[in-house]
């Protein structure tokens, strides 16, 4: 009978999550437009974040710093990583939810558009989070190697087939995402 | 009322099967059955075999054993149908998404074997509840598959929401029917295959009987109502938000 009470504790678990979820998708597809309007993108300097993730950078602490001042710097920069990395996960998650909008276009540009935004976005989420993991395990052991490039190289490329949605939705204002609507 | 051969329990084993072969009926009028062909197959065949043995739990010239080795054939044949259902709903959900189509089929068919693993220890360690084999391992399998569908459709609904990814209406309403018929079926098959509550076996049916009603219901609902779609013209990315965002694109584009 444990087993019983253990199976149906896991099934009312499984059932309010999937209720939660589907009362979620259903105010999102109502709101959709407008929680896309609302939500906000973060700027990510690219630049710092490439000095956090370079392996020479690390090297270069390693040989200058004591083996304990190495490890506690080596967690700090691993969390400011951390931190980028999270807002450019919200970021493609309010890509996501913009290219989704524009798939219904019916202009055929702006559709393939908004499908590489949409396909991009979601490519950079699931990078994200393999390098949340890894940032997470390198806080265990702060002397292991790291790098997230992939995560860099792929926000590049989102912000550039993001900005091309942007200037076909409206073409006359040029490199502007905010041409969106 | 809550005792088997009532009006209700005769209400509730025929009625959603009917309906359910009406919507696959008028799923066919609507040529649904070329965006959704397993869940027509579902609606037709998990209806007939449903009647079927509802005929032959009223027929007398249907022996008790004869009865059990159908309602075995018709839960075999009820497996390959839902497999095919929630395969249908993935590919339906993931296919417009090429970049993580892949990541999706790789985390279901991880999730799938846990959970077959998970399945198989659940079964062996359950109290048997009756001393035929027919009908305790008929239990046990029920327990075993609900439990791997409600896993399944859990992670694909997780999967979903992880990535934000936009359900049609239709696909939406198959996926939480046949979710929350399968918890519902979990939670009772759990209690029945291991002896629980021997004496309130009719309101565990009756709960599996009026929760497959509610589920037919949705199905009805979500898949003859009209598909509800974004409209492309109203987003609008909050101005100061993309004035940082495009200061840092033109110095990327720039670098």
């Amino acid at each position: 009978m444990n087993l019983a009470i253990v199976l149906v504790t896991a099934a009312v678990l499984a059932l309010s999550i999937i209720l939660r979820l589907a009362v979620t998708r259903s105010l999102q597809a109502r709101e959709r437009t407008g929680l896309a309007a609302t939500a906000t993108i973060q700027a990510i300097d690219i630049e710092a974040f490439r000095n956090l993730i370079n392996p020479a950078e690390d090297d270069y602490l390693r040989r200058r710093l004591p083996p304990a001042q190495f490890r506690v710097v080596r967690r700090e920069r691993l969390r400011a990583m951390a931190a980028y990395v999270q807002v450019a996960a919200r970021n493609a998650l309010v890509l996501v939810s913009v290219g989704e909008i524009a798939l219904v276009s019916d202009d055929p540009r702006i559709a393939g558009a908004a499908q590489r935004v949409v396909n991009d976005a979601l490519l950079l989420r699931r990078n994200t989070t393999v390098a949340l993991a890894r940032i997470y395990l390198a806080l265990a052991w702060p002397n292991s190697d790291f790098a997230a490039v992939r995560v860099v190289d792929r926000y590049e490329q989102l912000s550039g087939t993001a900005m091309l949605l942007g200037r076909l939705q409206n073409p006359a204002v040029p490199v502007r995402l905010s041409a969106l609507q | 009322m809550l005792q088997a051969h009532s009006f209700l329990w005769h209400f509730l084993w025929v009625a959603p099967n009917v309906l359910l072969i009406l919507l696959g009926v008028l799923m066919w009028r609507r040529n649904l059955q070329r965006q959704f062909p397993a869940f027509v197959a579902f609606a037709f065949l998990g209806a007939a075999e449903q009647l079927v043995l509802y005929a032959a739990d009223l027929a007398p010239w249907v022996a008790a054993e004869s009865f059990w080795r159908i309602l075995w054939v018709c839960l075999l044949v009820e497996v390959v149908l839902k497999l095919s259902v929630i395969a249908e709903i993935f590919s339906h959900l993931c296919g417009s998404y090429s970049s993580i189509a892949r990541l999706g089929k790789n985390v279901i068919r991880g999730v799938g074997v846990v959970l077959v693993f998970v399945a198989v220890g659940a079964a062996s360690f359950a109290q048997r509840d009756n001393p035929y084999w027919l009908i305790s391992g008929e239990h046990l399998l029920e327990q075993t598959i609900y439990l791997i569908e409600s896993g399944v459709l859990l992670s694909i609904f997780l999967f979903a929401a992880y990535f934000h990814l936009a359900w049609s209406t239709k696909v939406f309403g198959i996926s939480l029917g046949l979710a929350i018929s399968a918890c519902v079926h979990l939670a009772t098959w759990a209690v029945m295959a291991n002896d629980g509550l021997r004496e309130q076996r009719n309101l565990l049916d009756f709960l599996n009987m009026a929760t497959y009603q509610i589920c037919v219901l949705l199905w009805l609902y979500y898949l003859l109502g009209p598909e509800k779609a974004p409209r492309a013209s109203v987003v609008r990315l909050p101005e100061h938000n993309l004035e940082v965002l495009n200061h840092e694109l033109e110095r990327l584009i720039h670098q």
